[in-house]
């Protein structure tokens, strides 16, 4: 008996964060925990026997999708010294969780300060690969002598200002995937 | 695929382990000339040293990062005493 109880208990708090990354995606990191309650189909007070604070939800929430997502972008290392391949994957990965990351991207400033951290921690999975992918062109003049943090930062700008305008250049669609290819054909000419 | 402890670069092929050996947990960047693991201080400042580089924060922001990141890696958790349980 004891064993069931703790796996419904498991089972109430999986069905929590999944609500909460349903519910934030869609509504902002601002949406009220009376919202996330209705779509885990729980009592609001249940949310506060699983997680002391929204806080702590989110923290929770965000530490999965941020370990979910690393876990993507590892497999990056498979496009070795080939950049516009991994530009290709980078997005693509994105576009799988492009509801979520735009949040985060575009809500970046409200949120508290782990979770900006941990937003520079996906970041930094991303700037490994990208880095291994750059160096030898870099080294080699290919690619044009601007400080490796300025080629990442500028990759990112680009991403994250067209999610964040994505109701003007994407209406009702996904913005990253209707200007993948346009995005990668500007940046390889901008550091080319 | 296993992930340095230390740090939690992916590590691949012989060469991203440290002194080639895949048999070991941490990085070659986390790894000394002799191939001991770097202590917590040391791998902080490589990390740290490693977000500049790539994202560009300022000293500051990026000690932060990589000391919260480093709250997260298996390799360090000693170093943070509240998350060592009792039970």
């Amino acid at each position: 008996m004891a064993g069931s109880r703790k796996l419904q208990k498991e089972q109430t708090r999986e069905r929590i964060i999944a609500a909460a990354l349903k519910v934030y995606s869609e509504r902002g990191f601002s949406s009220p925990t009376t919202v996330i309650a209705d779509e885990a189909q729980v009592s609001h007070g249940s949310i506060f026997v699983h997680f002391p604070t929204v806080e702590s939800l989110f923290l929770c929430l965000l530490d999965g999708f941020s370990q979910d997502l690393k876990s993507e972008l590892h497999s990056l290392v498979e496009c070795g010294n080939d950049i516009t391949k991994l530009l290709e994957k980078h997005l693509d990965i994105l576009i799988k969780h492009e509801a979520f990351y735009k949040r985060l991207t575009t809500e970046a400033v409200y949120l508290p300060e782990e979770a900006k951290n941990t937003s520079f921690h996906i970041q930094s999975t991303v700037s490994i690969h990208f880095l291994q992918a750059l160096e030898k062109e870099i080294s080699a003049g290919e690619i044009k002598h601007i400080p490796f943090h300025m080629i990442f930062n500028t990759w990112l700008g680009l991403i994250h200002y067209y999610l964040l305008n994505g109701d003007f250049f994407a209406p009702n669609e996904s913005v990253l995937t209707r200007y993948k290819n346009t995005l990668i054909e500007c940046f390889m000419a901008l550091i080319k | 695929m296993k992930t340095c402890i230390s740090c939690g670069m992916p590590m691949n092929k012989a060469a991203d382990f440290a002194k080639n050996d895949e048999s070991k947990n941490y990085c070659i960047y986390c790894a000394r000339e002799d191939g001991s693991m770097k202590s917590f201080e040391e791998a902080k400042a490589s990390m740290t040293g490693f977000i500049i580089k790539t994202q560009g924060l300022s000293n500051e922001a990026a000690e932060n990062a990589a000391f919260s990141a480093m709250r997260k890696l298996p390799g360090w958790q000693s170093n943070f005493s509240e998350n060592t349980t009792t039970d």
